[in-house]
């Protein structure tokens, strides 16, 4: 109905939506983000243990590296004096032993308690000078042994040194040996661990003791190395991030009396590939899991949505049917009490025009009144009279049938042998104004259980209104007029088709309410096809009316075929056939006021 | 011989009267009561063939009167008139032993006809059958 507020579907719709989305989209996401979480967690603690091992295992590699080193010299100064080795030519055999039996080592030098370079076996001139000044001198004395850092030194060149003393007696020498750098930085650097894993040491001052395959130069400092250097037993992990803001993993190991930092570590990213896996395959479960949701989730919604629109619909227009209901039932309870009211009246009138028409006739008796034309006059409105109480009389009737059951004589009927009686009861009629009737009746029509004449009274009413419009009409054109009648859908159809002046669209919704008429004054009581409407309506059919204004009307009753098998109920059968004999007073022509 | 006895009750004066012109000229003899209670008293005083009794009254209603009436005189035979709205009365009237109804308005000649019906059944019934 337009002029009622029409409910807000989009707003429905999409708080449904929402709820569709949200109520299976919230626990969806909290299961991704915890599983998430502890997948995280979970494969950190892993990366965090396999670098540590690494880690673990790497120090105690190049722990051994620096151990067999100094363990070499250790030996060689304890197998030989001082005066064997300074023996000119015994260093280098000595070297040459040394360099068949451990790689590593780029020279050997004898030092004598003052810093004095007494022997050298390497690629560099350095005998004779005094090293007494030298840090790492100094320090050897003072700690019998000693692994420098890396330095430029004398040949100024970075490398570092494993020395050694002994004392005998007043004496104290030193043997020194220079490890390759490359053989060392191949050692230390040596891990792989996925495609970003790297190790390198690191002195005190954050310098780089091996070279470092991410870049850094021997001695070169590591700028990051104060977010690291600090002091920790065995091995250390943590997250950190570069200065660059690559984030790594880094696991960082002191050695080399807390002098040297073993620093192992690995992209964040590359070591967790995993973690960027799963986010990806949640990210992709996310967008499908989500697609298919939200596809879902507006299929149901636009399909409850629709429903919710038909239930609506139907529930107005069942809103609208019954409105419409009640208002015919409320004007036909009102027209009963009206015509009621009426038939006392019209009976009095009824009986005074018998005794005038009595007393008249006894006055010509009586050589009272003699024939002439005023008497004619008088008896013909006498006449007329009468004739005009029958046809209220028809109208009350009319009215009383349309509000108030009637009796009925229900029977079993063929509806065949109906709608052919009828047509044939209108051919003459419809012959005369050059109407032509056809008929068009399925022979396989069911016997219906109805009072026959209730069902004739609305055929003859709908064809009498046939042949009105088409007599309406006029004109030329010749006046048509088809019956069909056949089963449809498990009922019976009966339509009434003619080709005569047709019905306003404005007036097609009236037309069964009472009184409505558009015939002139005097020639309908627009009662005829309420009164149908009521009789089909009380047999449980339906009647409906199709029209185009200027080309003709199709009238449709829909009866339903009741269970054929049923008899009327014999008790009253009695009663019904009385019946019959008295609404006869109502006159002849019962039906004739049913043409509106 | 005798004429047809005929009581008709109805409200409506007008159409009591006119009725009982009618009837008259017919050549029946007329008394009418305009209620239920009337009727009853003339019943009890004088002997009646055909009653017509209309339904729907003030005061005492056609069908109690009916049955009264009945009472008073058993061979009375009786013509219930019925708007549209007492047929169901009617009906009920009928089942006990009324003669028929009719319903207003009624042709007068069909009237006449009928009250000829009744007296001449009361007469069948008697074994004297009356004009």
């Amino acid at each position: 109905m337009a002029d009622q507020p029409t409910t807000d579907y989009s707003s429905i719709r999409r708080r449904i939506l929402a709820a569709m989305l949200i109520v299976p989209g919230i626990p969806c996401m909290l299961a991704l983000a915890v599983g998430y979480y502890y997948f995280y967690n979970s494969l950190k603690s892993e990366t965090m243990a396999k670098i540590e091992r690494i880690a673990d295992s790497h120090r105690q590699l190049v722990e051994a590296f620096l151990d067999e080193r100094t363990n070499d010299l250790k030996l060689i100064i304890n197998s030989y004096e001082y005066e064997e080795l300074a023996r000119p030519g015994q260093l280098t055999r000595v070297f040459e032993n040394l360099t068949q039996s451990r790689s590593g080592f780029m020279d050997l030098s004898l030092f004598n308690s003052e810093g004095v370079h007494v022997a050298y076996v390497g690629p560099y001139d350095l005998a004779g000078i005094v090293y007494k000044q030298e840090k790492w001198f100094k320090e050897v004395i003072q700690k019998q042994e000693y692994i420098s850092d890396v330095f430029l030194g004398f040949r100024k060149v970075p490398h570092f040194i494993i020395a050694v003393t002994r004392t005998t007696g007043e004496k104290t020498w030193v043997v020194r040996a220079t490890v390759d750098t490359a053989l060392f930085d191949q050692t230390v650097g040596n891990v792989r661990i996925g495609t970003t894993g790297e190790a390198y040491i690191v002195n005190k001052d954050g310098n780089l003791q091996t070279i470092r395959r991410s870049g850094g130069l021997l001695m070169e400092p590591d700028e990051d190395a104060p977010s690291y250097l600090t002091a920790h037993d065995r091995i250390r992990t943590f997250l950190g991030t570069n200065r660059a803001g690559e984030k790594y993993v880094y696991a960082t190991a002191w050695m080399k009396d807390n002098n040297w930092l073993l620093v192992v570590r690995q992209q964040r990213a590359d070591a967790f590939r995993q973690l960027a896996l799963a986010t990806n395959l949640i990210a992709l479960v996310l967008l499908v899991g989500g697609f298919l949701l939200a596809a879902a989730a507006r299929y149901a919604t636009d399909q409850i949505v629709r429903r919710l629109k038909q239930m609506d619909q139907d529930k107005s227009l069942l809103s609208r049917q019954l409105v419409a209901a009640e208002r015919l039932a409320e004007v036909g309870q009102m027209a009963a009490g009206v015509a009621h009211e009426i038939n006392n009246p019209l009976q009095i009138i009824g009986t005074e025009q018998q005794l005038i028409e009595l007393t008249v006739e006894e006055m010509q008796e009586g050589g009272e009144l003699h024939d002439s034309e005023n008497l004619a006059q008088v008896l013909d409105s006498l006449k007329q009279i009468n004739l005009q109480i029958e046809r209220c009389a028809n109208i009350t009737q009319g009215l009383l049938k349309f509000s108030r059951k009637q009796e009925q004589v229900v029977r079993l009927i063929s509806l065949k042998d109906l709608v052919s009686d009828i047509t044939n009861l209108v051919r003459r009629k419809a012959e005369v104004e050059g109407i032509t009737i056809m008929e068009d009746i399925s022979p396989a029509l069911p016997e219906v259980m109805l009072d026959p004449a209730e069902l004739q009274q609305v055929l003859l009413n709908l064809l009498n209104n046939a042949i009105d419009a088409i007599s309406q009409k006029g004109g030329a054109m010749e006046g048509q007029i088809r019956i069909t009648a056949q089963n449809q859908d498990g009922r019976v159809r009966i339509s009434i088709t003619d080709n005569g002046c047709g019905i306003k669209e404005a007036d097609q919704q009236k037309i069964f309410s009472p009184f409505f008429t558009t015939k002139p004054v005097g020639q309908g009581t627009g009662l005829g096809l309420a009164v149908s409407y009521a009789i089909i309506d009380k047999m449980g059919g339906t009647i409906e009316v199709e029209s185009l204004e200027g080309l003709g009307t199709t009238f449709s009753i829909y009866l339903p075929i009741t269970a054929t098998g049923s008899r009327p109920e014999e008790t009253q059968a009695p009663k019904m056939k009385k019946s019959t004999a008295a609404p006869k007073a109502s006159g002849p022509g019962g039906n004739g006021h049913a043409a509106n | 011989m005798q004429p047809t006895r005929v009581l008709a009750v109805d409200d409506e004066e007008r159409f009591l009267t006119s009725l009982a012109k009618l009837l008259a000229k017919k050549g029946y003899q007329v008394e009418t009561a305009t209620g239920g209670a009337q009727a009853l008293s003339i019943l009890t005083d004088h002997d009646v063939d055909v009653m017509i009794l209309d339904v729907k009254m003030p005061g005492m209603d056609g069908m109690t009167t009916f049955k009264e009436a009945k009472k008073i005189r058993p061979l009375m035979e009786v013509i219930m008139l019925t708007g549209h709205a007492t047929v169901d009365t009617a009906l009920e009237a009928i089942k006990i032993g009324a003669f028929e109804y009719l319903m207003k308005p009624c042709a007068i000649d069909e009237l006449i006809e009928k009250v000829k019906q009744a007296a001449d059944r009361k007469g069948l019934l008697l074994g004297q059958p009356k004009g």
